[in-house]
């Protein structure tokens, strides 16, 4: 209701994900599970809001996997644009169903590389109330950025943050100056092994939930509803 | 991250942390000295980490952050001091410290009664465990304090043993604020079924509403709408049109009362649900009005020419052929099978077994001043997992 009377109906929610997922060889045993999962995410997410009697009214989903730049450059980052839920259902649909784990070479990956095209992706900025949600899904820890051999491949990304400290400044904190998301709106869900540098983010950054798995074991004990319940409680 | 086993302040967690039931914490049930605690790890603000590179500017900033944190929340704890006279009912905090660069916040662990159902009750339990709930609201705002996020998922239903009486225990003041002082529009917490017409409004940006408007009188709005779901076990109905009861109210609509409430009941709730917060009554004028045990009686409805609607069973999303719509509500806190050291089964004596809408297909009571069934809305409790299972709780993981 405005203040001349108007009703203005129901606040409008935007609601955005960026799924980081490993897709290296490590990942075989459970990248089924997450793919499965992200394909039904919408389905769950829907019917949870309606049960709530909350509506989405925009919602978007992106996709990122990734392997290692240092052991393989050309496949080290596959993403998706944002994608608008249900138009582009098929295509989410499509690029989850074609990922495969494969490579990655050595335990380190390029997860905080994933993580740093998360944090500058094109989040909505409009509606009345936003909800941006990266969930990064690992079985192995992160080469540090700025790591030669990573950023010496020739699909590196250009202006990925070179340190931890780069990174986490994008990331930032209530009034930071440097935040790239919008503070009331983000949040990071770390489905990742108890080790570096997942656990110092989870420590250290703000909005951020680390479910840890177990490093090398995959992500047996994955749930979808760590997600929803960031989203479902929040509008 | 901390995990069950894992010590953090000096209490042992219980449990693996879990975001379920919150978007702005992690939570788990923990022990120290013998005792059981329910400890909340807040997502934000992070203090910065100790020989962290972090720039002097951004400590700074990060450190006024948590000042303002710990300043907000304790000035709350020490109004709501633990020896204020009738405060037994407020589950207050007993802890708020930082590990690392992480900030808890501890209250007593509550055990819980299996109450799934509080409109079963009769009327005197109905009416003890209103009177309950009210004091508590009204020793909040006796000291000027909002709880500012009032709804049935933040009372805890308890029966101790020997006692015939369910009571509430009020949680979670970490939304609460000072009445006319309240937190920021884009940070303000609340729920927008039990959020009142002017907090919606303060909420979508309307400037015509500033922060001198949410009082106390925002909280008395949602304990009308509460008050309406524990004798009925649903909000008032509203017109379709508007997702949210504050909303049809904003647009001069009145809700529809239950027909089944008694006519003291029936004014007590309109009243408290009106649109303008200085004509709300104030919590005196609600305890008063629930001396009188007969107020929560239901009536039965009234005969009809014409055939009313079956009530959908619970867990059936949208019946087939219907525009009826259901909101369920999220789980109340302590229900059967979690980790929240429930009672098991516990119905009042007298009402286990009870005739119930969900149950038996009874039908909707007649209401005149409804248009037509479809536009009517009704909320249920949960659904039961058609697998048998119970609904999950706080801390359950499966």
């Amino acid at each position: 209701m405005t203040s001349n009377g108007q009703y203005q109906g129901s606040l409008q929610y935007a609601v955005d994900i960026v799924m980081c997922i490993d897709v290296t060889g490590s990942m075989h045993p459970v990248l089924g599970n997450v793919k499965k999962s992200a394909l039904l995410f919408r389905d769950r997410l829907e019917s949870v809001m309606h049960e709530k009697g909350k509506e989405i009214s925009r919602l978007r989903l992106k996709v990122i996997a990734f392997r290692d730049f240092a052991d393989y450059a050309d496949d080290a980052i596959e993403q998706t644009d944002f994608l608008v839920f249900p138009e582009q259902a098929a295509v989410f649909d499509d690029f989850v169903g074609r990922l495969e784990a494969d490579g990655g070479g050595d335990a380190p990956e390029s997860g905080l590389e994933a993580l740093a095209l998360a944090i500058n992706a094109d989040w909505e900025r409009g509606l009345d109330r936003r909800r941006h949600v990266i969930v990064m899904f690992t079985d192995a820890p992160a080469h540090p950025l700025g790591s030669p051999a990573s950023t010496a491949a020739h699909t590196y990304p250009p202006n990925i943050p070179r340190s931890m400290d780069e990174l986490s400044a994008q990331w930032g904190y209530g009034r930071s100056q440097t935040a790239v998301m919008d503070n009331a709106a983000k949040r990071l869900v770390l489905f990742a092994p108890d080790i570096s540098p997942w656990t110092e983010i989870s420590e250290e950054w703000s909005l951020a939930m680390h479910f840890p798995s177990k490093a090398g074991h995959g992500l047996e004990e994955f749930e979808m509803d760590e997600i929803i319940n960031t989203i479902a409680y929040s509008l | 991250m901390k995990r069950r086993g894992d010590e953090v302040g000096g209490y042992r967690l219980l449990t693996d942390p879990t975001n379920e039931g919150g978007a702005n914490c992690m939570w788990a049930f923990a022990e120290k000295d013998g005792r059981q605690y329910f400890i909340k790890r807040f997502l934000e603000p992070k203090r910065p980490k100790d020989g962290s590179p972090a720039n002097a500017t951004a400590r700074k900033l990060m450190l006024e952050e948590c000042e303002e944190f710990e300043e907000r929340h304790r000035s709350i704890m020490e109004r709501l001091s633990h020896d204020m006279s009738g405060g037994g009912n407020l589950v207050l905090a007993v802890d708020l410290f930082h590990e690392g660069c992480t900030y808890y916040k501890v209250t007593e662990r509550i055990e819980t009664s299996s109450l799934e159902h509080p409109e079963r009750l009769g009327s005197r339990e109905k009416a003890i465990l209103l009177r309950t709930l009210a004091l508590s609201v009204q020793l909040l705002h006796g000291i000027d304090v909002v709880h500012g996020d009032l709804k049935p998922d933040n009372v805890l239903v308890q029966k101790k043993p020997g006692s015939p009486f369910h009571v509430a225990k009020l949680i979670d003041f970490d939304d609460s604020f000072i009445s006319g002082r309240p937190p920021a529009r884009e940070v303000i917490g609340g729920d927008q079924f039990f959020g009142a017409p002017e907090w919606r409004r303060y909420v979508q940006g309307d400037e015509s509403v500033q922060p001198e408007h949410l009082t106390t009188a925002t909280d008395v709005f949602a304990l009308g709408l509460m008050i309406h779901y524990y004798l009925t076990g649903a909000l008032p109905g509203h017109d379709d049109r508007f997702q949210f009861p504050a909303d049809a109210v904003t647009a001069g609509e009145a809700l529809r009362i239950d027909p089944r409430i008694g006519p003291v009941m029936t004014d007590m709730v309109r009243a408290m649900t009106a649109r303008a917060p200085g004509a709300r009554p104030d919590v005196a004028a609600l305890l008063a009005a629930l001396k009188d045990t007969d107020v929560c009686d239901l009536r039965s409805p009234a005969p009809t020419a014409e055939a009313p609607a079956a009530r959908p069973s619970a867990g059936s999303a949208r019946p087939a052929g219907s525009r009826v719509k259901k909101n369920l509500f999220g789980r109340i806190r302590g229900t059967p099978g979690g980790p929240g050291g429930t009672d098991g089964p516990d119905s009042p004596e007298g009402t286990e077994g009870t005739d119930s809408a969900e149950t038996t297909g009874r039908t909707e009571p007649a209401d005149p001043d409804r248009p037509t069934v479809s536009r009517v809305r009704i909320n249920l409790p949960p659904p039961v997992d058609p697998g048998g299972r119970s609904p999950r709780t706080r801390g359950e993981r499966r």
